[in-house]
This record gives structure tokens, C-alpha cells and sequence, in this order.
């Protein structure tokens, strides 16, 4: 007989008259290694092929499944199942609107990632070949251009659960910071008069939250405090 | 997080004690009378243990600060020295907390 793992998965369809619910779900450890997202497309596949979730790459690059897991966000496909307290606590990302189970709400995420223009601006006349950039300024992205746009930082930040329509939050804020530091973007000026509000960027108040959730080890509260001091520089 | 957390309730603790403060600067200006009864009052176990969870609270806090700033200023922002330096403030008031207790009781 194989090892069972147990987990307590988050279910609620909002359209149904149903209130959410916690059901209890036992899985077979199917191999060494085995990651958070096997569990749930075993409950899927085998037990219950209504359970609701979102997948798609399955090796931490397209940031589809973020989740609540044990009540820390991380991506379900790299989180291994080894080392979890079991039964294993599934849950939406927190703060979110619950559109099926584990499936929640994005647009407004991505609305304020729009916010921050993300794409480059540039003035200069476009080079015949492509915009050169030395090692040392390229090197200045790292931190910043590996976001894949989970939602784990976010969702995980107070300041983002109480002021989430106005406060941009830890990953729109990274990226903001990734294309201030980027020396082919000529449009600094503009983005830091887009981040410099009360709320927009100084309702961080470095709880911390998104780093420690990150499941790409970045730093959004490094990055926030360098849109900061770039704000301060450039009035002194 | 529980950093973060510990400095918002340092902070309310902190504030709460104002109050109270002015109220022992009253009690200790009023007369001989009032200073005698305050004094009796800081010595009982409500005033040790008041005095104890504001001192915690200040060197707490004042650590905490210290360490926010230095992360504004862009000093040990990596992601290994943003939870050191936690750990380090936590023991800082840990420590604080069994030396305070040991001087008060």
C-alpha cells in the first residue's frame, strides 16, 4: 500500500448557492519529488474532475498556479510535497475574488501592472541592429526581469489587502523599478512621476511579506525602496 | 512578518504608555504625598510589569527603526540580511526582555 498524502482543498463556486468549504482529499505519493500541483491534477484526473485550478507550465515559469499553501503562497508546481504539514491546507491566493475553487480574479493584478507601462520607451533614434546595453547596466536588471508575474508577492502584502485599488503592490513595483533602471528607457521622469503618490508607491511599509513569499526568491521591497531613494535623489 | 507585526505593537504599546506616563509625572509632582504613593505604585507587580513591557517595547522598536532605516538608506537590502537583521533585532529585545526582567523583579 502507498503512502497517502492528505489535503484539505479549498472549494467554492460562486455562482452555485453553495458557501465555500474546505474538502479533504487523500492522494498517493506517486514518486520522489513529487511537487503540490501532481496532487492536485491526481485529484483532478482520479477523484474529482470538477476541482477548479489554474496550470499550465508546471515547472515554475508561467506563474499560473500560484496558491496558498499552508497559508504561504508559493507556486503549487514547485512546491514539493515532502516538508508540508500535512493535511496540506489549499486555499486561493488571499485578498482575491474567487471566480471557481482555486481559480481567482487577476484583471485588476494585471490592470495595475498595465499601470506601469511596461515595455520600453525610448526617444533616441532606433539603431540599426538593437539597442546596446553594456554588461554592467544588463547586470542592473537581474532581480527585477526574472518576475513572472505570479501574484504570491502581492497577494501576500497587507498594505495590497487594505489598499489594493490604489496601491500598486510588490510586483507591479518591481517591474516599475526593472524599467527605471534600464538604461535603454528614456522615460524615467515619467514613470517616477506615475509611482510618486501616497498611495501608489509609499503605502509600503516594508512588512516584508512579498519577499518572503517570492517563489523566485526576487526582492519587491528592495526594489520598492530603490523607486524611493530615486524619488529622493532627484529632488536634492 | 513577525518583525513587522512586533514594531506596529511596540509602537501602540508605546503610545498607550503616554497617558499613563503623565499620569505618574502628575502623581510624581503633585506632593510628598502623591510621589510616596507613586513610587509604591511603580514597585508593585502592575508598575514592574508595566515598566518592563514599555522597556521591552522602546529598545524594541528604537532596534526595529534603526534596522528600517538602514534598509531606506539601501544598507543590507539583500534578502539574506533583511531576515538576518530581523532575527537580530528579535534577539536584541529577547534579551532585553530576561535583562529587564532580572533588574526589575
Amino acid at each position: 500500500m502507498s503512502v497517502m498524502i492528505k489535503l484539505s482543498v479549498f472549494r467554492h463556486d460562486p455562482v452555485g448557492s453553495s458557501k465555500p468549504f474546505m474538502q479533504a482529499f487523500e492522494v498517493p505519493l506517486l514518486k520522489p519529488g513529487m511537487k503540490l500541483l501532481d496532487a492536485l491534477n491526481y485529484i483532478k484526473w482520479e477523484l474529482d474532475g470538477t476541482l477548479t485550478y489554474r496550470r499550465s507550465c508546471g515547472e515554475g515559469v508561467c506563474g499560473s498556479d500560484g496558491l496558498n499553501i499552508n497559508g504561504v503562497n508559493g507556486l503549487a508546481c514547485i512546491t514539493p510535497i515532502e516538508g508540508l504539514k500535512q493535511p496540506i491546507h489549499v486555499r486561493p491566493l488571499p485578498s482575491m475574488q474567487v471566480i471557481r475553487d482555486l481559480v481567482v480574479d487577476m484583471d485588476h493584478f494585471f490592470d495595475q501592472y498595465r499601470q506601469i507601462k511596461p515595455w520600453l520607451q525610448a526617444e533616441s533614434p532606433l539603431p540599426e541592429h538593437e539597442r546596446l546595453q553594456s554588461p554592467e547596466d544588463r547586470a542592473r536588471l537581474d532581480g527585477s526581469y526574472e518576475c513572472i508575474l505570479c501574484g504570491c508577492c502581492t497577494t501576500a502584502c497587507p498594505s495590497w489587502w487594505w489598499n489594493g485599488d490604489r496601491f500598486l503592490g510588490p510586483a507591479a513595483l518591481l517591474q516599475a523599478n526593472r524599467w527605471i533602471v534600464d538604461s535603454r528607457d528614456d522615460a524615467t521622469g515619467e514613470r517616477l512621476d506615475q509611482v510618486e503618490d501616497a498611495f501608489r508607491l509609499y503605502r509600503c511599509h516594508q512588512i516584508m511579506n512579498c519577499m518572503e513569499a517570492c517563489p523566485k526568491e526576487l526582492n519587491p521591497t528592495a526594489a520598492i525602496g530603490h523607486i524611493k531613494r530615486q524619488l529622493l535623489s532627484r529632488k536634492s | 512578518m513577525l518583525a513587522s507585526i512586533a514594531h506596529r505593537g511596540s509602537a501602540l504599546i508605546l503610545v498607550l504608555f503616554v497617558p499613563l506616563y503623565l499620569w505618574l509625572l502628575h502623581g510624581m509632582t503633585g506632593s510628598p504625598d502623591h510621589y510616596a504613593a507613586t513610587l509604591e505604585w511603580l514597585h508593585s507587580l502592575t508598575g514592574k510589569l508595566l515598566l518592563w513591557l514599555v522597556g521591552v517595547a522602546l529598545v524594541y522598536h528604537f532596534s526595529n527603526g534603526i534596522r528600517f532605516l538602514c534598509i531606506d538608506a539601501g544598507w543590507a537590502e539583500s534578502r539574506t540580511m533583511m531576515v538576518l537583521s530581523a532575527k537580530v533585532v528579535l534577539a536584541v529585545a529577547g534579551l532585553t526582555a530576561i535583562m529587564l526582567a532580572g533588574l526589575l523583579l
